[in-house]
């Protein structure tokens, strides 16, 4: 613990002219007696970081408290040994930028903020970096053009890497085309290069081993420790990888659902994977008479874009028909190709091929929907099409229907596998009560045929792979966050992420890739990986006070926590993210990092002086989520907006880590009301742990009940989901609540 | 289901219209902005976005009974706004080509005239029928008891080489075969547009077919749709130029070539006329207007070549043989009052040839607008098509409603 912590104060960027910093200073050192506090007029240029280098080397301090800039600024400036707590107190832009200069209100909040800041420092710890014996070898899951790429990436960087293939050769569904989309400039002709070159360089690397006709066993241990046990054809093997990048791809969605499309119906309506396939064996012929194509119809977004089926775009199959267009008239230049489209969707450079087949005479574009697929009495099939573009129902003759059906990721669901295992189990006790047992039936109907979908066969205690995310992909889905998964240290590239073609999936395996070797080296070094990446700190358990109520273990977003037989949960230190979610489900208040606890945050509001009810100064305490909210509230002092003086933020690293305990504390220590702002949650979340604003809000449920047993109102607490964009939100949503606070009167509980 | 359009794509119609002007036919991706920027478009039966879809879908026979694609004058305020820049006046002119081509009888003087390698034989035939005729012409006055020499009151001494009677049989034999072909023409282009009407219309058109041809022809002679165009403006004047110089020269003619039966001309007849004969004068200034009129056309064509418009074959056919017609008409004259033995007579011939070309062949080239368009413009007038008439008469509700 930093018992004596220094604390330097800045004065510049306007803060001295609206603060009176003098008068600042005596509350570090009248009240905390601390044994430095200096003030000085730019605190991080280098005169002023050797003022606080200077005390740290003379060992007046043990800690140290900056009360300048935004924490988010001046990094570089304010980096210190990590074993030295350091806490940077935000005068600056929540302050001195956002409140009236020179006010009492002013100092006060400025001076509360000083407290708060002294007191944290004074609570937490010198950080230790975890040490282990990390590999730093990556296993590459999948031997396509995603899982070579990354392979050769990763090899090229100087890292061991282990390339498993189920199949018997590399090269997946790319080997198998005819010619791929353009690669090149002006991006009007296909390209004949596979992925026979990367099979190649792949095969002869020295750096890579590659494991053919393989299946993974078992994966357990954690990101630097996972091993791995592979069945190949010459027996099992096992292996340690430090990190893992899954590169299953995809598979195509399953055509016979589409019999409204004709599926089924002849042997002419084929998808757009076995139409590849037959371009790639010799001519295209009628599958039903082996006759000649002269006129092909290709039924766009089959199966996609629609709620029925796949909701989503797969982003290829109209570069797909394109190019099958183009194989028609490479073989029969007389062929009409008809494509019926919702839009044509050909991102990037690949609209120069949609233009240039466009103008091909024979090829006949409309948008519209097929409603009809029936053989005509000619032996061809007559295909309905209405809302077109000749604005009429048409009627169209053709030899053969091609269906472009979307792109279903080769992912398995690993938490509705374990659903399944633990509904199997629940059937299986004595002690199930009937409704558990019709609940577990229910699962076990709607979620059996994951089973026996396991790819990476993780031991993890919240299932056997990946948490599969929105439509079943098992990204983060989330534009800031590609690669990551719910699961440290396994990255998701290609098609099994994200529908893709080859060309972005090659990009993806180097993206996922240089995540595998950033995962790697983080943990080498004992640092968290993203969000919170190079963080030392993680969490340790008072296991003696353990309950064994299970709520840690399940609710961790990241599957770190294992538990043994009792339910006891066993960290798994490198799987953590530090997000201390964890920390907020415990009931016991036994989980706690060196500087993050229930502890330090409570002793924080503690240290709010709370004024008296004459004085009629509510005083309001803001959850803030750090990663979206706090730096809203950054911009907003940036841009000058002025916001009540009655709040008082602290940062949580998520709001998924608030512990319910310290609502009850600022309530019994007279704070007059609570604001949580946390990130959006739903489908379109924006958490950097995928739930904490959702976990948050589910616990402050429990709170709103002891709150009336309080006799206290429910609208003393508030939950708000905020973007890190809408900073311009966020001095109405605080003034808002202020308002309110004081419409409801003083907390009843002050002076206690 | 009767509402349900069988697609059966004409596949050679697609590729002549894109060999003959609309190559960039394909690339409409039907914005409609042609339709919006048009200053003859319709607001109730807008063009020519859905007629490019119909030629992009080679539609063919609908297209061959719209009246749309005549009531085009290809001012191209579409083709320069187009954002894909298809050019879509000139796919509209392309498949005018396809209409006069399509309505040609008999079909093969349509596909010959379509064609730059038949020029030699275009030229040849009139070239040779004159050539027989000559040959035979002695022996025809000896049968018919008619003299080579000019005789009597009407004197006709342009060519002593080409008798009046001989000259008037021949190309009224031709001109009557070349009527009756655009007759035909017309009246098969008539049929289909009444056709292509919706059933429940047909019975009813908003104007009478006199009143039709008499507001059609108003708007012919006033050019009112030439002066609506902003971009092709110069159109305007060249059109009118060719046009009156060409009625001019008409009337001449026929004044000439009809003075033996005209009750108005008592006493003789010289032809040709003295150089300040009102009638010479009148021929003069028309050929001076053709002239003009052909040169200013000439360029712009090479001026807008390739961005605003490209000319096809048929485009430059039509204006150089009214351009050869009208010098060789000058030089026959200049030689004539120069007295040049032969020159005169050869230059006669040729000038002769020419004028078949322009004439005799009208039912198959470019110079078939007169008829073509005269033909949509008074169908359009009838059946509530025009711009104006828009408003009064909805044509195509559904077009209304998904384009206004």
């Amino acid at each position: 613990m930093a018992k004596s912590p220094g604390v330097y104060i800045c004065s510049g960027c306007s803060i001295g002219e609206s603060i009176d910093v003098p008068k600042l200073a005596k509350v570090a050192e009248s009240e905390f007696k601390v044994p430095r506090c200096q003030v000085h007029p730019v605190l991080c240029n280098p005169e002023g970081v050797e003022l606080i280098r200077k005390d740290l080397a003379d060992g007046a301090i043990d800690g140290v408290v900056i009360a300048a800039c935004s924490p988010r600024v001046k990094t570089d400036a304010f980096a210190f040994d990590p074993t030295v707590v350091l806490d940077r107190v935000n005068l600056r832009e929540h302050v001195a930028w956002c409140q009236k200069p020179n006010d009492e209100d002013t100092q006060m909040m400025a001076e509360d903020y000083l407290r708060m800041g002294i007191v944290k420092a004074q609570k937490s710890e010198p950080l230790e970096p975890m040490h282990d014996e990390i590999s730093r070898k990556i296993l590459v899951v999948g031997g396509g053009v995603t899982g070579l790429t990354a392979a050769l990436e990763g090899a090229n960087a100087g890292y061991e890497v282990v390339l498993v293939e189920k199949d018997s050769r590399l090269g997946g569904f790319v080997s198998t085309l005819k010619k791929r989309f353009p690669t090149a400039p002006p991006y009007t002709e296909l390209t004949v290069d596979g992925v026979a070159a990367q099979i190649e360089s792949v095969s002869y690397h020295p750096k890579i081993e590659v494991l053919t006709s393989a299946k993974i066993l078992k994966t357990s241990g954690q990101p630097g420790m996972f091993d791995v046990t592979i069945a190949t054809g010459a027996g099992e093997m096992k292996t340690r990888v430090g990190s893992i990048v899954l590169a299953t791809g995809w598979k195509p969605y399953d055509a016979t659902k589409l019999g409204h499309l004709g599926y089924g119906l002849s042997p002419d309506v084929v998808t757009n994977v076995e139409f590849e396939r037959m371009a790639a064996g010799g001519p295209i012929a009628r599958p039903s008479d082996g006759k000649a194509v002269e006129s092909v119809l290709f039924v766009q977004c089959a199966g996609s874009r629609d709620k029925d089926h796949l909701p989503y775009c797969s982003s290829v199959c109209c570069m797909a028909s394109l190019k099958h267009a183009a194989y028609v008239h490479e073989q029969n230049p007389d062929a009409a190709v008809y494509i019926v489209y919702k839009d044509i969707r050909t991102p990037g450079q690949y609209e120069r091929f949609y233009r240039a087949a466009q103008d091909h005479p024979l090829n006949f574009l409309t948008k519209g929907e097929v409603v009809g697929v029936e053989k005509a009495d000619s032996g061809a099939l007559a295909v309905t099409v209405k809302d077109t573009l000749l604005d009429e129902r048409i009627r169209i003759e053709v030899g053969l229907v091609v269906l472009a059906t979307g792109m279903v990721p080769n992912a398995a669901d690993g938490v509705a596998i374990r659903a399944v295992k633990d509904a199997r189990a629940t059937l299986a006790r004595a002690d199930a009560t009937e409704p558990q047992k019709v609940d577990a039936r229910n699962k076990i109907e709607t979620l059996a045929h994951h089973e026996g979908t396991e790819i990476l066969q993780l031991t993890y205690r919240q299932g056997p792979d990946l948490p599969a995310f929105r439509y079943g992909f098992p990204d983060s889905h989330f534009v800031c966050f590609p690669y990551e998964t719910r699961r440290t240290g396994i990255y998701a590239a290609g098609a099994v992420r994200s529908p893709m073609d080859a060309a972005r999936a090659q990009e993806d395996a180097a993206g996922a890739m240089l995540k595998a070797i950033q995962s790697v080296e983080l943990e080498a070094a004992g640092a968290a990986v993203h969000p919170r990446a190079g963080d030392l700190s993680f969490p340790s358990f008072f296991l003696q006070r353990c309950t064994q109520c299970k709520r840690c273990t399940e609710e961790c977003p990241f599957g770190t926590l294992d538990e043994d037989v009792k339910g006891t949960p066993q960290l798994n230190a490198f799987r953590c993210r530090r997000c201390g979610v964890c920390m907020g489900a415990c009931p016991e208040r036994i989980i706690s990092f060196k500087n993050y606890s229930v502890e330090i945050i409570a002793s924080m509001i503690k240290a709010i002086e709370v004024p008296e009810e004459e004085d009629e100064k509510p005083r309001v305490l803001v959850f803030m989520c750090e990663n979206d909210a706090y730096p809203a509230l950054d911009v907003a002092g940036l841009n000058r907006v002025q916001y009540d003086p009655s709040v008082r933020v602290i940062p949580l690293r998520c709001l998924g880590s608030l512990n319910i305990v310290w609502i009850a504390d600022a309530l019994s220590g007279g704070i007059d009301g609570v604001m949580l702002v946390g990130c959006k949650y739903g489908d379109d979340y924006q958490c950097h742990y995928m739930q904490g604003s959702e976990l948050a809000n589910r616990r402050l449920e429990n709170v709103k009940e002891t709150l009336q047993r309080l006799q206290l109102e429910s609208e003393r607490i508030q939950l708000t989901q905020l973007a890190i964009n809408e900073y311009d939100r966020l001095p109405g949503l605080i003034n808002g609540f202020v308002e309110r606070i004081r419409e409801l009167g003083p907390n009843p509980y002050k002076g206690f | 289901m009767a509402d349900t359009l069988v697609v059966t794509p004409d596949i050679t119609f697609i590729r002549e219209v894109m060999a003959s002007g609309g190559e960039d036919l394909k690339k409409c991706y039907q914005c409609a902005t042609c339709s919006v920027v048009c200053e003859l478009s319709p607001d109730e039966a807008p063009f020519p976005r859905r007629q490019m879809v119909y030629a992009q879908w080679g539609l063919r026979d609908r297209l061959m009974a719209d009246p749309a694609i005549w009531l085009c004058h290809q001012c191209n305020d579409c083709s320069t706004r187009c954002p894909r820049g298809v050019r879509p006046g000139d796919v509209l002119a392309a498949i005018r080509q396809q209409v006069v081509l399509h309505y040609a009888a008999p079909r093969f003087l349509g596909r010959w005239l379509s064609q730059p390698r038949s020029i030699p034989l275009v030229l040849g035939i009139p070239a040779a029928l004159l050539t027989l005729a000559l040959l035979a012409r002695d022996r025809v006055a000896d049968a018919l008891g008619l003299s080579v020499v000019p005789t009597g009151r009407i004197v006709f001494a342009y060519s002593s080489l080409f008798p009046r009677w001989m000259l008037n049989g021949f190309f009224g034999f031709f001109a009557l075969l070349a009527f009756v072909a655009i007759l035909v023409g017309v009246l098969r282009f008539w049929r289909a547009m009444r056709a292509a009407v919706p059933a429940d219309r047909r019975g009813q058109p908003v104007a009478g077919l006199i009143s039709s041809t008499l507001s059609a022809l108003a708007r012919i002679v006033t050019h009112r749709n030439f002066a609506s165009c902003t971009t092709a403006r110069s159109r305007f004047v060249s059109h009118v130029c060719t046009m009156f110089g060409f009625i001019a020269l008409a009337v001449v003619s026929l004044w000439v070539i009809t003075a033996a039966y005209n009750p108005l001309i008592r006493g003789d007849f010289v032809y040709p006329f003295s150089f300040w004969n009102p009638w010479k004068i009148l021929a003069n200034v028309g050929g001076v207007a053709v002239l003009a009129g052909c040169c200013l056309m000439i360029r712009d064509r090479l001026r807008e070549n390739g961005s605003a418009s490209s000319s096809s074959y048929a485009d430059w056919a039509l204006l150089f043989t009214l351009l050869l017609v009208t010098i060789t008409g000058f030089f026959t004259e200049g030689l004539h009052f120069m007295r040049l033995e032969p020159h005169r007579h050869v230059a006669y011939f040729v000038h002769l040839v020419f004028a078949f070309t322009a004439l005799m062949y009208l039912p198959y080239t470019k110079f078939a607008h007169l008829a073509y368009r005269g033909a949509a413009m008074v169908f359009a007038e009838r059946y509530g098509q025009t711009r104006e008439a828009s408003s009064m008469a909805p044509v195509n509700r559904q077009d209304a409603q998904q384009e206004g």
